[in-house]
């Protein structure tokens, strides 16, 4: 599944990863490939990544958007 | 003819003029580089925004939503972005211009119309004025947020606009500043930013050119995810005008010192050409005694 995670000053990070963990405003939730659309807010927490290569990689955010489709995932954070 | 000594200090001095006209129009030009960077680098991020909110918005209503409420037109606020710096042109004066007639045509008997100066020309010109900003729910003036700073410190202005529209303090919210077309180009712009329009158009132009009729789950509903995105656009829309104001101002000082620069040189040729000039009157005028002289003895 590709991820992009948008900031409004830079683009923090585009890969393909396996697995993302987001903390959604109403607790966390987990990705997997094949998730079924989704848009839903982000409250404050840290985006923990799984990427291809079994590497895990985590971002801090103080709120934002993920919007998924197609195996394709955006995350605008702040 | 002016002397050759007051000729040659007035080059001297012309000539440097030239050398800081020069320097400031190159330290323009990296920093309108940087700022053009800083607009490329918020476009994904600003489009997608608006792509999910105007997907959300289609099917949400958006009459009773807090951040669309009708407004009474009762208190106006206006943010004017202008630059702390001069030496730009016309930069400030053709913002001011529009936003002073803006300010005119709004302010009525009943309406109270504020002004919150972000830069130090805007606020000098607006706080003689009774549209100067009062009160304590936003800071006098926002002059430190004006050059290339970072999104969170505009982001935190932009909060406590949105905080005081909240409170009912304002019932609409504008923003002027000068957008950035080209470095030589700069358009005064007033945009609405509160109460928050979802044009129609801007709605059926999505719907027509994405795929997105895709069936979103929405976590949690479409309307709180609105209202958690709605002040997400605004700080980008906040930032977007500082940061288009800022590539707007350096390209416009890039463009008037290219001109000083211009004019320097011309100048400089024109103060040569009266030097030698001057010079070769005063051999002539030299020679032409000592012939003489010679005439005067040999007669």
């Amino acid at each position: 599944m590709v991820l992009e995670i948008i900031a409004p000053d830079k683009n923090v990070y585009s890969g393909t990863v396996n697995y993302i963990e987001l903390p959604g405003i109403n607790g966390l939730f987990g990705v997997l490939k094949d998730h079924a659309p989704l848009i839903s807010a982000l409250g404050k927490g840290s985006i923990l990544i799984t990427e291809e290569g079994g590497k895990e990689l985590s971002f801090d955010i103080k709120g934002g958007v993920v919007e998924i489709s197609n195996n394709k995932a955006v995350i605008l954070a702040d | 003819m002016a002397n050759l000594k007051e000729i040659r200090s007035r080059i001297t001095s012309v000539s440097s003029t030239k050398q800081i006209t020069s320097a400031m129009k190159m330290v323009s030009a990296a920093k309108l580089k940087r700022a053009q960077d800083a607009i490329t680098q918020l476009r994904p991020y600003s489009e997608k925004l608006t792509e999910i909110i105007q997907n959300i918005s289609a099917n949400v209503e958006l009459e009773d939503n807090i951040y669309a409420k009708p407004s009474l037109g009762k208190n106006i606020l206006i943010v004017s972005i202008s630059s702390n710096r001069g030496l730009c042109g016309g930069f400030n004066s053709q913002l001011l211009k529009v936003v002073d007639s803006f300010v005119k045509e709004k302010d009525q008997p009943s309406v109270n119309v504020t002004v919150l100066s972000a830069g130090k020309k805007s606020y000098d010109f607006f706080k003689k004025t009774e549209y100067n900003i009062k009160g304590n729910v936003l800071p006098k003036n926002a002059n430190h947020i004006v050059n290339g700073t970072s999104f969170e410190e505009n982001a935190d202005i932009a909060d406590q606009i949105i905080d005081a529209f909240l409170k009912n303090e304002f019932d609409e919210i504008y923003i002027s500043y000068n957008k950035f077309k080209n470095a030589a180009v700069q358009i005064p712009t007033i945009e609405k930013l509160l109460p928050v329009e979802l044009g129609e158009e801007n709605i059926n132009e999505t719907k027509g050119n994405t795929q997105q009729e895709l069936d979103y789950i929405f976590e949690p509903s479409k309307e709180d995810i609105l209202n958690h995105l709605i002040p997400l656009a605004l700080r980008t829309q906040f930032y977007k005008a500082f940061i288009d104001s800022n590539a707007a101002e350096h390209g416009s000082r890039m463009t008037a010192m290219h001109k000083a620069t211009d004019n320097a040189s011309e100048l400089i040729k024109d103060l040569k050409l009266t030097y030698n000039k001057a010079r070769q009157a005063a051999i002539t005028n030299e020679i032409l005694e000592i012939v003489a002289g010679a005439e005067a003895l040999n007669g």
